[in-house]
């Protein structure tokens, strides 16, 4: 099947199956019951499982099949990019580096939306430099006992289990050795799930506490000392398939924009200007991010170039809400919309995952070769 | 001319990369009609535009070749000139012969003429578009070789995190313009695609002289070529901010953004 048969396909379906979320209800409680209800359907009907491997329960065929069923999810508005995109990171790491048991029990759990997963990847101490995390798990008989404390982890207080990044082992170790990811069970005793406030208002970001937090051996997820691999590993998926659905997100978005100038009638020169630089670098970033899921389809290892992908992605979404500030004159600053949630949260789009400067410091070390700051 | 190959492709922008290092203007027109460029413009363009203009971009050559790409487009046959729109709303025409001008980039015999009539436009977007990457290329492989060999505390100012920056963001915009180009079809299309490289081209121009620091000011060091060749291009059938302005236009009259381009 080609790609652009199964997207039509996909529509035909999604046209005739209505999965529109209730519009009156905004809470992230509403938004978590609609990404299970969408996931549910979508699996069911088969469309969650193409581009999976079917040993972890999919119906196989390319990565690119899932940019395109996330593209339509997320760009007709279904589920909320960010716990869709949540998939895209968690699956690929558990096919990855899970025992294949446990891939093929755990994997359907998640794409059939009856589980929700977190990443606890960032702490209190380590942000940009992810690898001095300090969260420690040692050893003791069968188990290995977890303490520390985890922040920034998204829809923990949704999740039933989560990726955590650890350190394991000896004091001297350099820290990409030293790093040990595990698969862990949210209800084993001694978690402790506390939403963070955040300046837009929605609670999706937590910080997770662990007090001598029991794991089995048999969760862990490769060798000790694996987590660092684990963690770059994940990255050409975050910035490939994953990004594709948000680029259809900001979009849809953008859409509504120009919908919402049009609608106030007054209009001049400048906010062309505005709108034309906000859509130049909407479609920059597109056209960047095909040749990026082209490349990944091909089997081609993606590495630092997708700091670039990275970099554009930000810049679009911040120059989209920048318009939106600047052309919907005193609806951020006067009006409950989403404009102001989305507006606020656009600010984080050079922090999270990587922040702006992290990626450019990639590019110019990786990509340009100007050897050492 | 059939497809081509790989090799073949290699072995002709070896040939006209050294073609361009050795000539320019109107010897290098010459040489492009012996090397057989009117015939691929005709036959494979998509070929043909992305390898010359880039790599007279790449090697700061000019020659008066745009005239071609635009009257193949509007269905006349190459090697004449024709007037084309400038910035502001005024037109010019690039001469085939050399020439005195008053352009900014004193070696392209570049004038103003009062009027024009329409032509279409897309094709030569995109050629200049690549003209720009490849100009954009060149004064960033002159400010990364300088950052590396000027040394400054002691250091080189590679080392610098504030010039590091400053390279990887002209970094970033070559290559979306790329994408941009290389997924360019349509008029929309061409249309950004070129706003996309004169953007990409001046923060290249902008950049890469701050990087450059004094020697990139001097007439002796070749940054300055290349800065007023951006400067120069990006007025021609359309600046980046005249187009992206007229994107915003478009998108406000369909009332939606479209998507160009699909996997």
């Amino acid at each position: 099947m080609n790609v652009a048969e199964f997207r039509s396909n996909l529509c035909a379906w999604l046209d005739e199956n209505d999965l529109t979320p209730s519009p009156d209800d905004h809470s992230l409680d509403a938004h978590h019951a609609q990404h299970s209800r969408v996931l549910s359907v979508l699996y069911d009907a088969g469309w969650m499982r193409w581009g999976w491997p079917e040993s972890a329960g999919g119906l196989g065929g390319p990565a690119i099949l899932r940019a395109v069923v996330g593209e339509e999810v997320v760009g007709r508005g279904l589920d909320e990019p960010g716990p869709y995109s949540m998939l895209e990171v968690l699956t690929p790491t558990m096919i990855d580096y899970a025992r294949p048991e446990l891939a093929a029990e755990m994997v359907p759990l998640l794409l059939s939306g009856r589980e929700t997963w977190c990443q606890g990847f960032s702490e209190p101490g380590s942000g940009s430099d992810l690898a001095s995390l300090s969260t420690r798990a040692e050893q003791r008989g069968e188990d290995w006992v977890v303490n520390g404390q985890k922040v920034w982890t998204s829809f923990a207080q949704y999740a039933t289990r989560c990726i955590l990044l650890t350190r394991s082992g000896p004091p001297g170790i350099p820290n990409h050795e030293a790093i040990t990811a595990f698969f862990v069970d949210m209800d084993t005793p001694d978690i402790t799930v506390r939403p963070l406030r955040t300046m837009h208002g929605v609670d999706e970001f937590c910080e997770v506490y662990f007090d001598d937090v029991v794991v089995p051996a048999d969760r862990m997820l490769g060798q000790p000392g694996d987590g660092w691999r684990l963690a770059m590993d994940l990255l050409p998926f975050e910035r490939s398939t994953c990004f594709w659905q948000r680029i259809a997100y900001l979009y849809s978005r953008f859409d509504r924009l120009i919908a919402e100038v049009n609608d106030r009638g007054v209009q001049d020169g400048a906010d062309d200007a505005a709108l034309g630089a906000a859509y130049l670098g909407l479609h920059t970033l597109r056209c960047r991010s095909r040749e990026t899921q082209y490349r990944l389809g091909t089997g081609t290892r993606l590495g630092p170039d997708t700091s670039i992908d990275k970099v554009l992605l930000a810049t679009a979404e911040q120059r989209i809400y920048d318009a939106a500030h600047d052309l919907l004159a005193g609806a951020i600053e006067l009006d409950e919309s989403s404009w102001r949630t989305e507006y606020l949260y656009s600010r984080a789009a050079t922090i999270y995952g990587g922040t702006a400067e992290i990626q450019r410091n990639i590019i110019a070390r990786r990509l340009l070769d100007l050897g050492k700051e | 001319m059939d497809a081509i190959s790989a090799d073949d492709l290699d072995m002709l922008a070896d040939t006209l990369r050294k073609t361009m290092t050795a000539s320019s203007g109107q010897a290098l027109d010459k040489e492009l009609v012996e090397l057989g460029w009117r015939e691929m413009l005709e036959e494979m363009s998509d070929t043909a535009i992305p390898l010359v203009f880039r790599l007279l971009g790449e090697t700061g050559a000019h020659a008066p070749v745009i005239n071609d790409v635009v009257l193949i487009e509007a269905g006349r046959g190459a090697g004449e000139t024709v007037r084309l729109p400038y910035v502001g709303g005024t037109w010019v025409v690039w001469e085939r012969a050399d020439e005195p001008t008053t352009a900014v980039d004193d070696e392209t015999p570049i004038h103003r003429v009062s009027s024009g009539e329409d032509v279409p436009l897309a094709a030569g977007r995109r050629a200049l578009g690549w003209w720009l990457v490849g100009t954009s290329r060149a004064m960033l492989t002159l400010a990364r070789q300088h950052a590396l060999d000027r040394v400054q505390f002691g250091r080189p100012v590679a080392s610098f995190q504030a010039v590091r920056h400053r390279l990887a963001e002209t970094l970033i915009a070559i290559e979306g313009a790329e994408a941009t180009l290389g997924a360019a079809t349509d008029d929309f299309g061409s249309l950004l695609a070129k706003a996309a490289a004169g953007q990409a081209a001046l923060t290249a121009a902008k950049h890469c002289q701050q990087v450059l620091g004094g020697i990139g000011f001097t007439a002796e060091h070749e940054l300055h070529q290349h800065v007023k060749r951006a400067l120069l291009l990006d007025g021609l059938l359309g600046s980046a901010r005249e187009l992206t302005r007229e994107a915003g236009a478009r998108l406000r009259a369909k009332g939606s953004a479209p998507r160009l381009v699909h996997l």
